[in-house]
């Protein structure tokens, strides 16, 4: 076995404090280059955020973190280990399907369209995940719901069905979902575009929350004042490649590439 | 009308009696149907081609013969070559397995229907192929399935008449022996189609109501 995380860190460079690691990742569908070598680091505890047109393959990046999507080329590392493959004589083999199992409990993602299971209760959504894949014990399962449930303030929802709820609420749920796995690193894939504006607020402060406690997040955004006031780092992309990243403040205050400033301009 | 009550009153228990066997045998065959349904739909999806080509195979040859023909096929032409079922058997055997191929057609676009999202975010939480298809897929799908299924279901207990031909006395077996004895044909068949009638009627409300229980949950509503 040569996916330890501490071989791949000798042997990639990896900082001892990164939880996504990436370089030179590509990505193609048939002919379409949609990732072009993108590196990105985003150190344990820290909220990065990534922004962009439509196209630009900030979405696409983030499913290839949790292997949604095969990589084309380049590497990626969550925590130290690769998560769709293994190294073995240099040459990468994508693992068995209960591995990745095992590998992607250990990362969280959001969606834009909440992706609630529709037939299932607020609790039974929750508790689907640990019991099956982690074996917790069901009454155990329950009350560690419970609490996340509190945290993101929907007690009162725990046996309520999905279309019962609001977006914000289904998305607050789908968080919830998603901690209840105990993840390392938490993805969001526009978590609030598909919102009623009045209800990204709710959903935002309980991402802001989170941030406070210390979670990793990496997330595709098109809430640029959420990214200048959580993020730890910006990364804007286009064309399949970073065009800038830095300091949200900064890079909001003062962008550098032309294209950032374009950008910038017209979602702000 | 006091005449035709005269007429069939003493036939009634055997009439009540078929009807009774015409219950029960589509109950087992509709129970047959989803089961069979249920599994070949699963097939039909599966990854592996062999599996999958059996599958589509099993529906489209019990959907494109008629059903008297794999009928008389079951009960004359088997025992031909050594396998012995009786009448009644033979008849749940029969409508459960063409039942079971239109069936899997039904939760197989039930199954091909449930949103991607909803797989992904399974995915992601680490969650088996089998668990997925088990837990999430296959529920939603038999969820938003019983409605379209309700029509192949009800035309099961039409096609149950055609169990009369092998010697099977439900309803429209004992209906064929008291008009030939009564020789009230008009009378005896009219009954017959009422007979039918309410019973597809009371079917079609126990779909409605297992819709409405199963998809409390489920924003299909009036879609589905």
């Amino acid at each position: 076995m040569s996916n330890t995380p501490s071989e791949n860190r000798a042997r990639f460079g990896v900082p001892e404090d990164s939880m996504v690691f990436a370089r030179g990742v590509r990505k193609s569908f048939g002919t379409l280059d949609v990732l072009k070598g993108v590196d990105i680091d985003v150190p344990k505890g820290s909220v990065a955020c990534i922004i962009g047109p439509s196209g630009s393959g900030k979405s696409t990046f983030l499913r290839c973190i949790n292997h949604l999507e095969k990589l084309t080329g380049g590497i990626l590392l969550v925590d130290g280990a690769f998560v769709g493959y293994d190294l073995r004589k240099d040459r990468l083999y994508e693992v068995k399907d209960n591995e990745l199992c095992q590998r992607r409990a250990e990362i969280g993602m959001l969606f834009q369209s909440f992706n609630l299971f529709s037939h299932m209760t607020v609790m039974e959504n929750l508790i689907e995940a640990p019991v099956h894949v982690r074996r917790v014990p069901v009454e155990q399962a329950k009350s560690e719901a419970l609490e996340l449930l509190a945290r993101v303030g929907l007690s009162e929802k725990v046996d309520s069905y999905p279309r019962e709820l609001s977006g914000g609420q289904q998305q607050r749920v789908a968080i919830a979902r998603a901690m209840a796995m105990k993840p390392k690193v938490l993805l969001f894939d526009e978590p609030t575009s598909a919102l009623d504006p009045e209800l990204v607020g709710e959903v935002l402060q309980v991402m802001r929350d989170l941030a406070e406690t210390g979670m990793t997040m990496v997330v595709v955004t098109h809430e640029i004042g959420f990214a200048r006031e959580i993020g730890d780092q910006l990364i804007f992309m286009d064309g399949g490649v970073i065009v800038e990243e830095g300091n949200p403040r900064e890079m909001i205050a003062n962008p550098q590439s032309p294209r950032t400033k374009e950008f910038l301009s017209k979602v702000l | 009308m006091n005449q035709l009550w005269v007429t069939l009153r003493p036939h009634l228990p055997f009439m009540l009696d078929g009807f009774l066997l015409t219950v029960f045998a589509c109950t087992l065959a509709i129970i047959g149907a989803v089961l069979i349904g249920a599994l070949m739909a699963s097939l039909r999806t599966s990854g592996n081609r062999i599996v999958r080509g059996v599958a589509f195979a099993y529906s489209d040859v019990f959907r494109n013969t008629p059903f008297i023909v794999q009928l008389f096929f079951f009960f004359y032409g088997l025992p031909e070559i050594g396998i012995y079922i009786g009448a009644f058997e033979t008849g749940v055997i029969a409508l459960s397995i063409i039942g079971g191929a239109f069936v899997s057609d039904v939760i197989r676009s039930g199954i091909l229907a449930v949103d991607q999202g909803v797989i992904e975010a399974a995915k992601v939480s680490g969650l088996s192929r089998w668990t997925i298809f088990t837990k999430i897929v296959l529920p939603i799908a038999l969820r938003t399935s019983v409605r379209p299924m309700g029509s192949v279901l009800i035309n099961m207990v039409l096609t149950s008449s055609i169990l009369s031909t092998i010697t099977i006395n439900e309803l429209t077996g004992t209906a064929k022996i008291v008009a030939s004895t009564t020789f009230k044909p008009f009378e005896v068949y009219l009954v017959l189609l009422v007979l039918y009638a309410s019973l597809t009627y009371a079917l079609s409300l126990l779909i409605n109501t297992v819709h409405r229980r199963l998809n409390r949950a489920m924003d299909t509503g009036g879609a589905a």
